[in-house]
C-alpha cells in the first residue's frame, strides 16, 4: 500500500498560470499549480501539531502546548515538478474543541490521520475519526493518509502491520513517522499531496465550484456534459 | 434645587458616577450609571463617596438607597456576577467555553476578510482580531492562526463558525450574547468604527438575528452611558416590551465594558448634536450640567459625550464662510440619540411640501438620531423652480413626443434635444450649473468635517437624492484622498446622482465606506439626462445607469419603476427609500399622503427650535427666513411666479398616483418604465 516517494524538488515554472485563478483571499503566486486543503485530526496528543511543526519549520518541542481551536499554517512543496500550496489545518484533539472540528472538513482535499504507536487507545479510536470524516466530508473521493507517530520510542504498542491492515481496510495512505527524528514526516506530507495531483477531479473541481461559470457550451469530445467529474463526485 | 458647583453637579438626579480608580488624578467619570443599575457591579466603596455626599443633601432615598449598595459592594468584586432580581444570569464574551470563544474569534476574523479583503483595510483587521482574542481571553497561541483568518488564509466561510456557536448550551437561547459581547468590545476604546458595525451587521445576519435587535442594543448602550430622558412616544406595550429587554441587556453591557478596567471613556456620540447644545445644553446633560460646564470636569463630560470639537461646530460654520459657500447647517431629522448617525441631503427645493431640506425624509428611519443637511438653499431653490417649471409647465405639451424617443434611445439622443425644449433650457441650465459647482464644494466641506470627526467617534451614513447625491460623491472623493479616511462612514445612498458613472471614479470610495454604497438610478429620468447635455460632457451619468464596479459594497439598484421623472425623488421617497433597503418610518404611508403641500406639521417647530439655537437664521429651511436679504432671489426665474401656481397642483398630483403609467397626460409622460423597458436595452450608455 505504501507507494513510493517521487517527488522532484524545485520543479518547472512554466506550469505557472495554467489552471490559474484560486480561491480568492489567498495571494496568488504565479507558478503554483493549485492550493489543496489539509486537515490533520487524531487524538490529543498523539503528536498532530508536533508533526506540522516539523514539517513546516522542521523544529521540534517536546514541550508543545496542547493546540486550541485551530493552527493554521501555509507551506507551497513541489511534487513531481508542480508546485502545491497547502493549507494545512492542525486540529486540536482535546475533547473541550471537539465541537469546532466538523466545521474545518468542509473542501478539504486531503486528511492526515494521526495515532500515536505507543498508545493502543489512540490507534482504538481511529475508528471514531473514520466515522466523522465520513459524517462531515462533503466529498467522498478525498485522500485519507493514516500516520503512526513517535516510532522514536521505545515503548511501542502498536506494531505496524496493525497500522498497514487497518489503512488498508479503509483504502488510506499509510506511514509511520516521528516528528522528533524527522522520520517519515516530509514523506508524508509529500506523498499525500502527490495522490491529490494524481486525482484531478479533486483539486481542479475547486474553482468549479465556486460559483456557476456562464460560458458557451464547448464541450469537448467525448468530454460530456458533466466533463468527466461525475464518476468521482 | 440646584446641585451645588462641582463635578458633581453634571450628574442629574438620580444618577450614580463611576470614578476611574484615582479620583485626585483624573476627575472626569468614566461613565454614569442610572440609580438601579449600580447594583453590584461598579461600586467599590469610598470611590462614590463624595458624590454621595451631594446627593445626600438633596433626595434622602437614593442615600439610602445606595447606602445598602454601598455595602454590598464590599462584599463583591468589581465585576460581580449579575444575578439580580431573578435575571437570569448572561454570561459575557469572556465566560463562554474556550471552543466558543474560539469559533467566535474566529467568525470575526473570517468575516473581517470576507468584508474587507482590501490590502489597505488589513491592519484593521489583524489589529482589531488581536484585540479581540484579548478581550475574549484566549491564549496568545491562537494569535497567528486568527491572524490568518483576518487575512484571508483559510477562511472557507465564516459561516462555519456560526452554526457552531449556536450550538453552544450557552449561546442557543441567547444569540445576542455574542452581539452584545462584539459590540462592546468595539465600543470599549471609546470610538465605534464603521467597519465595527458592518461587522457586527454581519455576524448578527449570519445568526439570523433581526438587525432590530442590534439598533435596540446599541440604543441601551447609548441610554446606559448617558441620562436620557424617557419621552418615547410609542405605544405603552411596545415601549414596555422594549424597556423590559433594555434592562436586561444595560446590565451585561456595562459589565462587559467593565471588564476593560477603568479607562474606558466613550466618546462615540456625536458633534452633530451641537446645534442642540447650543440651544441649550440643559436638554441633554441637565439643568445643573449646563451650569457647571464652564468647569474642567464639565468639559471632560462634553467633550466625551460630542466629540472634541462638537461645540464648536456651529459657531465656526456660522462665522467663517467656507469658499464659495454660502449656507451649511445640520438640521436634526429625529430627536433620538444613536450610536450611529445618518445624514440626509436634499438635492433641490420646492414650493409647496417640498420647501424645507428635512421634507422629503420624513419617512426615513436609519437610525434614531439623523440630521439633514442645509446647504445653499437659495441656489436649490432656484433649481427646483426650474426644474418644476419645465416639467409642470412649458415643456410639457411641445416636448411630449420629442422626448418620448429621447428617453427610449438612451443619452446617445440627447444631443439631439427637441428643439422647443432648447429654448427653455435657459431657465434651468443656469441654477443647475451654480448647484452643480456648489454641491461639488459643499461636499468636499462635508468631508472634513466628518474626518474632523465633528460627529463623534461613530459610524456615519450619508443619503441623499439628486444634488445631495452629488454632495455625497464628492465628499467621498475628497475623503478617500485622505488618510484617516476609513471606518468613518457605513452605507451610502445615491439616488439619481448627476455624477460620473464609470466604476473607475467609484473605485477609491471602497476604501472610504466600509458597508454598501448603494446607486439607486433611473433610466426614464429624462430631465437628468437633459441638465447633463451641457453641464459637461459625461455620457455616463450614474443617476441614469447603474455602476459598473466589481465589490461587494456596490448595490445597482433600478428605480425606473417607482421613479419616472427627476422630481419623483423627493416625492416618492418613502418607496425609494423601502426599495434600497433603508428603514423607513412604519405605517408612513398613509401619514404621508394626509400631508398637504405647503404643511408639514411636525416639522416646523423643531427646526424653529433648532434654527433659534444659532445666532443666525441660516439653516434655510424656510427659504424666505433664510435669505430675506436678497429680494432678488424671489424674481430670479422671471415667470416662474406666475407658473407656480399652475404648476403646483400639477407636480404634486402624481405623489398619490405613482405607478399610474401616465403616457400623455402627467408632467412626464415619458418616464413611463414600460416605454422605457420596451425598447431600451440595460444599459442606455454609449458604449
Amino acid at each position: 500500500m505504501r507507494g513510493h516517494l517521487s517527488s522532484v524538488k524545485g520543479g518547472e515554472p512554466d506550469w505557472g498560470g495554467q489552471l490559474g485563478s484560486e480561491r480568492s483571499g489567498v495571494r496568488m503566486d504565479e507558478d503554483v499549480l493549485t492550493t489543496l486543503k489539509i486537515l490533520i485530526i487524531g487524538e490529543s496528543g498523539v503528536g498532530k501539531s508536533s508533526l506540522l511543526l516539523r514539517f513546516t519549520d522542521d523544529t521540534f518541542d517536546p514541550e508543545l502546548a496542547a493546540t486550541i481551536g485551530v493552527d493554521f499554517k501555509v507551506k507551497t512543496i513541489s511534487v513531481d515538478g508542480n508546485k502545491a500550496k497547502l493549507a494545512i489545518w492542525d486540529t486540536a484533539g482535546q475533547e473541550r474543541f471537539r465541537t469546532l472540528t466538523p466545521s474545518y472538513y468542509r473542501g478539504a482535499q486531503g486528511v492526515i490521520l494521526v495515532y500515536d504507536v505507543t498508545r493502543r487507545d489512540t490507534f482504538v479510536k481511529l475508528d471514531n475519526w473514520l466515522n466523522e470524516l465520513e459524517t462531515y466530508c462533503t466529498r467522498n473521493d478525498i485522500v485519507n493518509m493514516l500516520v503512526g507517530n513517535k516510532i522514536d520510542k521505545e515503548n511501542r504498542e502498536v506494531d505496524r502491520n496493525e497500522g498497514l491492515k487497518f489503512a488498508r481496510k479503509h483504502s488510506m495512505l499509510f506511514i509511520e513517522a516521528s516528528a522528533k527524528t524527522c522520520d517519515g514526516v516530509q514523506c508524508a506530507f509529500e506523498e499525500l499531496v502527490e495522490k491529490i495531483i494524481q486525482t484531478p477531479g479533486l483539486w481542479e473541481s475547486e474553482n468549479q465550484n465556486k460559483g456557476v461559470k456562464l460560458t458557451h457550451r464547448e464541450e469537448g469530445p467525448g468530454g460530456g456534459a458533466c466533463g468527466g467529474y461525475c464518476s468521482m463526485l | 434645587m440646584d446641585p451645588p458647583a462641582g463635578f458633581s453637579g453634571l450628574f442629574p438626579l438620580g444618577q450614580l458616577a463611576y470614578f476611574s480608580k484615582n479620583l485626585q488624578e483624573a476627575e472626569q467619570p468614566v461613565f454614569t450609571l442610572k440609580r438601579g443599575e449600580a447594583h453590584n457591579c461598579f461600586l467599590k466603596s469610598g470611590l462614590v463617596q463624595p458624590v454621595l455626599q451631594v446627593h445626600r443633601n438633596t433626595i434622602p432615598q437614593i442615600r439610602l438607597e445606595m447606602a445598602t449598595q454601598d455595602r454590598s459592594s464590599q462584599r463583591l468584586p468589581p465585576v460581580a456576577e449579575p444575578a439580580v432580581e431573578g435575571v437570569p444570569h448572561l454570561p459575557v464574551g469572556h465566560e463562554l467555553a474556550e471552543a466558543s470563544r474560539f469559533a467566535y474569534a474566529a467568525l470575526c476574523g473570517i468575516s473581517l476578510s470576507q468584508l474587507f479583503p482590501e490590502p489597505e483595510q488589513s491592519s484593521f483587521c489583524t489589529e482589531f482580531v488581536a484585540g479581540l482574542v484579548k478581550w475574549l481571553e484566549l491564549p496568545e497561541a491562537v494569535l497567528p492562526t486568527m491572524t490568518a483568518f483576518a487575512n484571508g488564509l483559510g477562511g472557507e466561510g465564516a459561516d462555519v463558525f456560526a452554526p457552531i456557536l449556536l450550538k453552544d448550551p450557552i449561546l442557543k437561547d441567547n444569540r445576542l450574547v455574542i452581539i452584545q459581547d462584539l459590540l462592546s468590545f468595539s465600543l470599549k476604546d471609546g470610538r465605534y468604527d464603521a467597519r465595527a458595525r458592518v461587522l457586527i451587521c454581519h455576524v448578527t445576519s449570519l445568526f439570523r438575528v433581526p438587525l432590530e435587535e442590534l439598533d435596540l442594543l446599541e440604543e441601551t448602550f447609548l441610554e446606559s452611558l448617558k441620562e436620557t430622558k424617557e419621552e418615547e412616544s410609542e405605544t405603552a406595550e411596545a415601549s414596555r416590551k422594549k424597556k423590559e429587554n433594555r434592562r436586561k441587556w444595560k446590565r451585561y453591557l456595562l459589565i462587559g465594558l467593565a471588564t476593560v478596567g477603568g479607562g474606558t471613556v466613550i466618546g462615540v456620540t456625536g458633534g452633530l448634536a451641537a446645534p442642540l447644545v447650543a440651544a441649550g445644553a440643559a436638554t441633554i446633560i441637565g439643568s445643573a450640567g449646563a451650569a457647571a460646564l464652564g468647569s474642567v470636569a464639565g468639559i471632560a463630560v462634553m467633550t466625551s459625550l460630542f466629540g472634541a470639537a462638537g461645540a464648536g461646530l456651529t459657531g465656526y460654520k456660522m462665522k467663517k464662510r467656507v469658499g464659495a459657500i454660502e449656507e451649511f447647517t445640520f438640521l436634526p431629522l429625529t430627536e433620538g440619540r444613536q450610536l450611529h448617525i445618518t445624514i440626509a441631503i436634499t438635492g433641490w427645493l420646492a414650493s409647496g411640501k417640498y420647501r424645507t431640506f428635512s421634507a422629503p425624509w420624513m419617512a426615513l428611519a436609519r437610525s434614531s438620531e439623523q440630521y439633514c443637511l442645509a446647504w445653499e438653499a437659495k441656489y436649490l431653490m432656484e433649481l427646483g423652480n426650474a426644474l418644476e417649471t419645465i416639467l409642470s409647465g412649458l415643456a410639457n405639451m411641445v416636448a411630449q413626443e420629442a422626448l418620448k424617443y429621447t428617453v427610449l434611445s438612451g443619452i446617445v439622443a440627447a444631443l439631439t434635444w427637441p428643439a422647443s425644449l432648447l429654448t427653455v433650457a435657459n431657465v434651468i441650465d443656469n441654477p443647475w450649473g451654480v448647484c452643480l459647482h456648489r454641491s461639488a464644494e459643499v461636499g468636499k466641506h462635508l468631508a472634513h468635517i466628518l474626518l474632523s470627526r465633528q460627529q463623534g467617534r461613530r459610524p456615519v451614513t450619508l443619503i441623499g437624492f439628486s444634488l445631495g447625491a452629488r454632495v455625497i460623491y464628492f465628499c467621498l472623493q475628497e475623503m478617500a484622498q485622505e488618510k484617516d479616511c476609513q471606518g468613518i462612514i457605513e452605507d451610502v445612498v445615491l439616488l439619481g446622482a448627476p455624477v460620473e458613472g464609470e466604476a473607475k471614479h467609484w473605485e477609491p470610495f471602497r476604501k472610504v465606506v466600509s458597508g454598501r454604497i448603494i446607486n439607486g438610478y433611473s433610466r426614464g429620468d429624462w430631465l437628468l439626462s437633459f441638465v447633463y447635455r451641457t453641464s459637461s460632457v459625461q455620457l455616463r451619468v450614474a443617476g441614469l445607469q447603474p455602476v459598473l464596479l466589481q465589490d461587494r459594497r456596490v448595490e445597482n439598484v433600478d428605480l425606473s419603476s417607482v421613479v419616472s421623472g427627476h422630481l419623483d425623488y423627493a416625492r416618492q421617497m418613502d418607496i425609494i427609500l423601502k426599495t434600497v433597503g433603508i428603514h423607513t418610518k412604519p405605517g408612513w404611508d398613509e401619514k404621508g399622503l394626509l400631508l398637504t403641500p405647503g404643511s408639514p406639521p411636525q416639522e416646523e417647530p423643531r427646526q424653529v427650535a433648532a434654527t433659534s439655537s444659532s445666532d443666525k437664521t441660516t439653516p434655510g429651511d424656510n427659504p424666505e427666513v433664510a435669505t430675506p436679504a436678497d429680494p432678488s432671489r424671489v424674481q430670479v426665474p422671471t415667470g416662474l411666479d406666475q407658473s407656480e401656481g399652475a404648476s403646483l397642483p400639477a407636480t404634486t398630483s402624481p405623489a398619490e398616483s405613482p405607478q399610474l403609467c401616465s403616457h400623455g397626460t402627467g408632467p412626464n409622460p415619458l418616464g413611463c418604465p414600460d416605454c422605457a423597458s420596451e425598447t431600451q436595452g440595460p444599459c442606455p450608455g454609449l458604449d
